[in-house]
């Protein structure tokens, strides 16, 4: 209880102490977390690898993006369109991808993020293709614009907070026991009523949701949206920090999320190797943290909480 | 004759003394603090590792000569890692942090359109690396470009098939990413040229293979072939599928690392571009000697813009001074510059200014560049 009041002022006090790159960087930790936690939800809970989130983030970026600028749609209607456009995507392409497990699952859904990406670029007219979409407007709260990083801290953080909270009530529900279920024994879940197919699409809509979520929050922190934001490669740093973080734990998503986003940070001062530097630190991470980050904060904490 | 001689070397003792004294004086002042992000690992790398030996090479020519009003510049470089969202972090970093009084770059697109949702913002100078971006860029008044609109880039490519070559029929061989900036520039210019594309085949940025692609282009048998991309292999592809027209590309083709890549197929490409470093222009000597001389190797037209990003920058500054505000700096900027690229003007309409007139327009001839007597007007 006292170990989490102090972080709670720590990370009240973040923006009035540390610099201003500092809290940037924490901005997109907490973006990436929430985009994230939607891959860790499938990987963690439901055995289910996804490459395609990039799609999703995407999806809300570009929502938020044409809205707003091409539209002049208030910000919530961005946000709204993309969580519902992301919704009917991952029902329509998940319902039948989701049939697929393992290694062909992965493939397929590797494929999405692929096509997704290569329609970023296509589809010019509605994406600004290479160019991009300038201009986004930065949200406003209470008649507070949050065009800094010190006021956006706050609302991504926050916005964080409510979908682990969520998250966390979610996985502690009849369907959190058939989400485990499904992912340890799938058979014996069929077998007890649990509809393993359709329990598969709706966390992956629900997936879709948050990555959209967040793409929408980074488009109108940044201002700027261009498909290079939404390659493959995003999508291998979600899953990533998915598993680095530890996918069957709540905080796991959050630590794997530092872990990208400050990493790098710290280590671009090192000059071109910083690259290579980051690659090997994620190889000794993932050998020696097999539980990963959540894991090894659990340890340290000398308690273990229930998968 | 001995006494000359002896005055002669005590004058130059004398002028370098001079000059070192000059510059030790400019390196015990506080230094004029100038960014730059650039795409020094990933996907743009090979533009912003150009970009960097250029501007590293204009900080110390100018230190030599005693800084801005007597004041050292420095330089500070962050890699963007070829990601917009890097690129912001990157530039907030500078800003705030390290106070710059101007930003160079971005290396690629995207990034600079992200740190120009800054620097607008924050009315910093910012001297881009690529050509126009999104239109939203238009109504920026810090924004610069040291490199040329697609349009223009377009344009040239278009002079020289017309004119150079009296071609009617054009194939296009380009990627989703840059050379689709550059299609789009070439289609909305094609009636003015009298030109007809008779087969226009796109790639994905990166595809290691583009044969079926070339081989459309070959069949509809074109006076010329357009190939724009940001790797070697379409251009080894449309050789090795036997496409034996010539073949014009866009300068952001044109480096030696591509050249390299090409192998035994660098052979009859033309490139409108703005240095051929081994026929330089008079004005272009010094640079081209300079990095020869400290890096061992020619500079092509990215080593160019990042010279004259902080050559044009300390230019402001020397006029304004250090403490000049950012708008005021910007205002300062748009005067007409003459560099080693181009010749600028950052007061027209698209941010850059450069004519026609400055682009040059070189040929590989068994994986060498040669510079062609074509010019424009």
């Amino acid at each position: 209880m006292a170990l989490g009041a102090v972080a709670f002022i720590v990370w009240l006090a973040v923006p009035a102490i540390a610099s201003r790159s500092i809290v940037d960087v924490l901005v997109f930790t907490a973006l990436y977390a929430i985009a994230g936690l939607g891959v860790s939800f499938l990987l963690g809970h439901c055995g289910i690898v996804t490459l395609a989130q990039s799609v999703f983030y995407g999806v809300g970026a570009y929502s938020a993006a044409y809205c707003t600028t091409q539209l002049g749609w208030a910000a919530p209607a961005g946000f709204l369109a993309g969580m519902g456009i992301s919704a009917i995507l991952a029902a329509v392409v998940g319902w039948p991808v989701l049939r697929l497990s393992g290694y062909f699952l992965a493939l397929a859904t590797l494929a999405l993020g692929i096509i997704g990406h290569v329609l970023f670029l296509e589809w010019d007219w509605l994406t600004g293709g290479t160019l991009g979409i300038g201009g986004i407007p930065h949200l406003e709260l209470f008649g507070l614009m949050l065009n800094t990083p010190q006021r956006f801290y706050y609302l991504a953080w926050l916005v964080l907070a409510i979908v682990l909270w969520l998250h966390a009530n979610l996985l502690n529900s009849r369907t959190g026991v058939a989400m485990r279920a499904l992912r340890d024994a799938p058979t014996a879940a069929a077998a007890l009523g649990v509809d393993n197919h359709a329990l598969k699409a709706k966390v992956f809509v629900l997936s879709a949701v948050l990555g959209s979520l967040a793409g929408s929050l980074f488009a109108h922190y940044v201002s700027f949206v261009s498909a290079d934001s939404f390659g493959v490669d995003r999508a291998i740093s979600f899953l990533l920090l998915a598993v680095l973080g530890g996918a069957r734990t709540i905080i796991g998503p959050v630590l794997g999320a530092l872990f990208v986003t400050v990493m790098p940070h710290a280590l671009s001062t090192l000059g071109d190797i910083h690259a290579l530097l980051f690659a090997a630190g994620l190889v000794v991470a993932v050998i020696f943290l097999p539980d990963g980050l959540a894991g090894l904060l659990q340890r340290a904490l000398g308690r273990r909480e229930q998968a | 004759m001995r006494i000359l001689r002896r005055r002669f070397l005590v004058g130059a003792a004398g002028l370098a003394a001079a000059a070192l004294s000059i510059a030790a004086f400019a390196q015990g002042k506080e230094p004029i603090k100038i960014g730059a992000v650039l795409s020094l690992t990933g996907p743009g790398a090979g533009l912003g590792q150009g970009e960097r030996t250029g501007i590293l090479l204009a900080e110390k020519a100018i230190n030599s000569k005693g800084g801005v009003r007597g004041r050292p510049v420095k330089v500070i470089i962050e890699d963007d890692g070829s990601k917009p969202d890097n690129a912001k972090s990157k530039a907030e970093n500078l800003i705030f942090n390290e106070k710059v009084k101007a930003i160079v770059g971005g290396s690629l697109t995207a990034s600079t359109g992200a740190i120009a949702a800054i620097t607008n913002g924050q009315g910093v100078p910012q001297l881009a690396l690529t050509g126009l971006g999104p239109p939203i860029e238009l109504t920026y008044k810090s924004v610069f470009h040291l490199l040329p609109p697609q349009a223009l880039n377009a344009k040239a490519m278009l002079e020289y098939a017309t004119k150079g070559l009296k071609a009617k029929k054009v194939g296009v061989l380009h990627d989703s990413g840059y050379g689709q900036l550059v299609m789009n520039a070439l289609k909305a210019q094609s009636d003015a040229y009298g030109m007809e594309y008779v087969a226009i085949e796109k790639f994905e940025v990166g595809a290691t293979d583009v044969s079926t692609q070339a081989a459309k282009v070959r069949a509809a048998n074109p006076d010329v072939v357009f190939v724009i991309a940001t790797n070697p292999i379409p251009f080894r592809n449309a050789r090795q599928m036997r496409i034996t027209q010539p073949i014009v590309s866009a300068i952001g083709s044109s480096s030696y690392q591509y050249v390299s890549g090409m192998g035994e197929f660098a052979n009859d490409i033309v490139f409108p571009e703005f240095l051929v470093p081994e026929y330089p222009m008079p004005h272009q000597a010094e640079f081209v000697n300079l990095h020869r001389i400290t890096y061992n190797v020619l500079p092509k037209n990215y080593e160019a813009a990042g010279w004259d990003a902080i050559h044009v920058i300390a230019k402001a500054l020397e006029t304004t001074g250090a403490d000049a505000s950012g708008e005021v700096i910007a205002q300062a900027l748009r005067t007409p510059h003459r560099g080693v690229l181009a010749s600028y003007n950052f007061g027209a309409t698209d941010m850059t200014g450069i004519e026609l007139s400055s682009y040059v327009y070189s040929k590989l001839v068994g994986g060498k560049f040669v510079r062609l007597p074509f010019i424009t007007r």
